[in-house]
């Protein structure tokens, strides 16, 4: 009887049970990692929309003269 | 932080990461979900004259929506942490003494009066630069602000780098028995130069080996006028043209992080030894709270122990409350690795600093996000490797070909993914990024030097410094500049 195997390991191998769990551990750690890196690709989610954040209230230049402006 | 702790760090953050993947695999494990199964399919084509072997397999949805879940909600998790971190620190009342460069404190004392306008005294460190030199000083010449003053550092040279900053017009300061190398060289050109300036003057620290854009210096200085409560604006860095694949891998990976710090908004992971403009109030504030607050020797602005002293004196600005930023025309083009020998050693030796810095340090609101980093590192050594393993170990048992449409176009995604992050890096990035496996090989290389740097440190072996030494260049150097 001659049993399928590839270069090194017997086919089988890829029906044991440690092997399944194997391969699902690496195949969340691919999805979980392709997913992260593609939500980089998106604009960041802003908390506030850049035009209702309140202007600062004192002025933080160098120059006194230009604080208290409102 | 005690020794026990210092040396225990790499440790700690590799327990965490073993700890989540047995955590892992035990719920993969007892799941009756997982359906990575080995049961390929034959399809015959072409009326038989072309058989295709695929398998559909793919982990159940049982299993990765929650798995996906719980990533989702560590990013968020760290990210927001972050966030509310740094807007505590922002508001930190007058009378905190813990957080001195707070913006409010900082406002406090500098109200009502002008302390001139921002000036900039460039400060470069230099051990036998005689070759990179004069490209540097040029890049300082073509600043669209000019520098007020420029000192060449000369730590130790016995070429001519004296000669040369001179002939340039540069003053000079040389080092007197300096044995701490660049944080010692800063140290005490910095004693001599820090009395004299005000809370408006600058420092630009930066490399003899770096070239800065033309615009960097006019936006520091802007930036240092519209605010005086910013401490200091790091540059972006990215990597000289050369070098080969290996120069490209280096390349491309500081286009992502670039990429990363735009999205961040100029929010600083760390301000960069490359070439970073500090307020001179901040590095006083650093000197004086050593010993006390942060760790060091009082009087030091750098930590002469620190093996990445850049980092360090980030986290130390962080921890008295500083604000700080990484703009995007703050552009620095700094040297690559020429081969890998010297790429490991540079790596170690920032992996191993990062994680010493952390156990100076602690686990401190404002190191939390950098002990993220680490854990995040670590776990992607281990699942990169597993990820190899898995494709050797089908390589080798599989009897047929089989295509597996989950892997290929999960890889796709990737491929495109890959190459956007690289975009504004040309067409030889983006050809290097799609074709994924040489990038992958890269970070397996990098994660060696991520095991061995926490490896050394749990066996608390003494880090070396490993100096690049510059040869005469042929040809100018070829700068590219945002």
């Amino acid at each position: 009887m001659i049993i399928p195997a590839g270069i090194l390991f017997p086919e089988t191998m890829l029906q044991s049970g440690w092997f399944n769990v194997f391969a699902t551990f690496v195949a969340i750690n691919t999805v979980i990692y392709v997913i992260l890196s593609v939500s980089k690709l998106f604009p960041v989610i802003r908390s506030l929309p850049r035009r209702t954040i309140r202007a600062r209230a004192e002025s933080r230049s160098i120059y006194p003269g230009e604080e208290r402006r409102k | 932080m005690n020794r026990f702790f210092q040396r225990s760090v790499g440790i700690l953050v590799v327990a965490t990461v073993l700890l989540a993947i047995a955590l892992m695999i035990l719920i993969i494990a007892s799941s009756r979900d997982s359906t990575m199964r080995w049961d390929p399919r034959r399809v015959n084509l072409f009326d038989g004259s072309m058989t295709l072997t695929f398998s559909g397999a793919a982990p159940g949805f049982g299993i990765l929506l929650p798995a996906l879940a719980i990533a989702v909600l560590l990013v968020v998790v760290v990210v927001v942490t972050e966030r509310l971190v740094s807007l505590r620190y922002r508001r930190t009342p007058p009378g905190v003494t813990r957080r001195p460069l707070a913006p409010k404190p900082v406002m406090e004392r500098t109200r009502g009066v002008f302390a001139g306008e921002v000036t900039v005294t460039v400060l470069i460190p230099a051990h036998n630069e005689e070759a990179s030199l004069p490209g540097t000083l040029a890049s300082l010449d073509e600043q669209l602000v000019r520098p007020d003053r420029v000192i060449v550092v000369a730590d130790n040279c016995v070429d001519g780098t004296v000669r040369v900053a001179r002939e340039y017009g540069a003053d000079v300061f040389e080092t007197v028995g300096n044995t701490h190398k660049k944080g010692g060289a800063l140290n005490q050109a910095l004693r001599e130069v820090l009395p004299a300036l005000g809370d408006n003057d600058a420092v630009l620290v930066m490399d003899a080996d770096t070239q800065l854009g033309p615009a960097f210096l006019q936006q520091a200085v802007q930036l240092f006028t519209s605010d005086r409560a910013l401490m200091a604006v790091g540059g972006l860095f990215q990597g000289e043209e050369g070098g080969g694949i290996l120069g490209q891998f280096q390349r491309n990976e500081y286009h992502r992080y670039q990429r990363e710090i735009r999205r961040r908004e100029g929010r600083v992971f760390v301000l960069t030894g490359t070439g970073t403009v500090f307020r001179s109030s901040a590095l006083r504030a650093v000197a004086e709270a050593r010993g006390a607050q942060i760790p060091g020797r009082p009087g030091d602005v750098y930590d002469t122990l620190a093996l990445t002293e850049d980092n360090e004196l980030t986290i130390a600005i962080k921890s008295l409350g500083g604000l700080m930023t990484s703009p995007d025309e703050c552009v620095v083009t700094t040297e690559i690795m020429p081969s890998w020998k010297m790429l490991w050693a540079q790596r170690l030796r920032w992996q191993r600093g990062a994680l010493e810095n952390l156990g100076a340090y602690g686990v401190t609101p404002q190191t939390f996000r950098y002990w993220a980093q680490q854990v995040s590192i670590g776990y992607g050594v281990f699942a990169l490797f597993a990820y190899f393993l898995l494709m050797a170990v089908m390589l080798l048992a599989m009897d047929i070909w089989v295509w597996y449409p989950f892997w290929i176009g999960i890889g796709l995604v990737f491929a495109v993914e890959r190459a956007v992050t690289v975009w504004q890096g040309g067409w030889r990035a983006r050809l290097l990024a799609i074709l994924i496996i040489p990038e992958l090989v890269y970070d397996c290389f990098l994660n060696l030097a991520f095991l061995k740097g926490v490896f050394e440190i749990s066996a608390g072996q003494r880090a070396s410094w490993k100096h690049v030494t510059h040869e005469q260049r042929a040809e100018p150097l070829e700068r590219k500049v945002a």
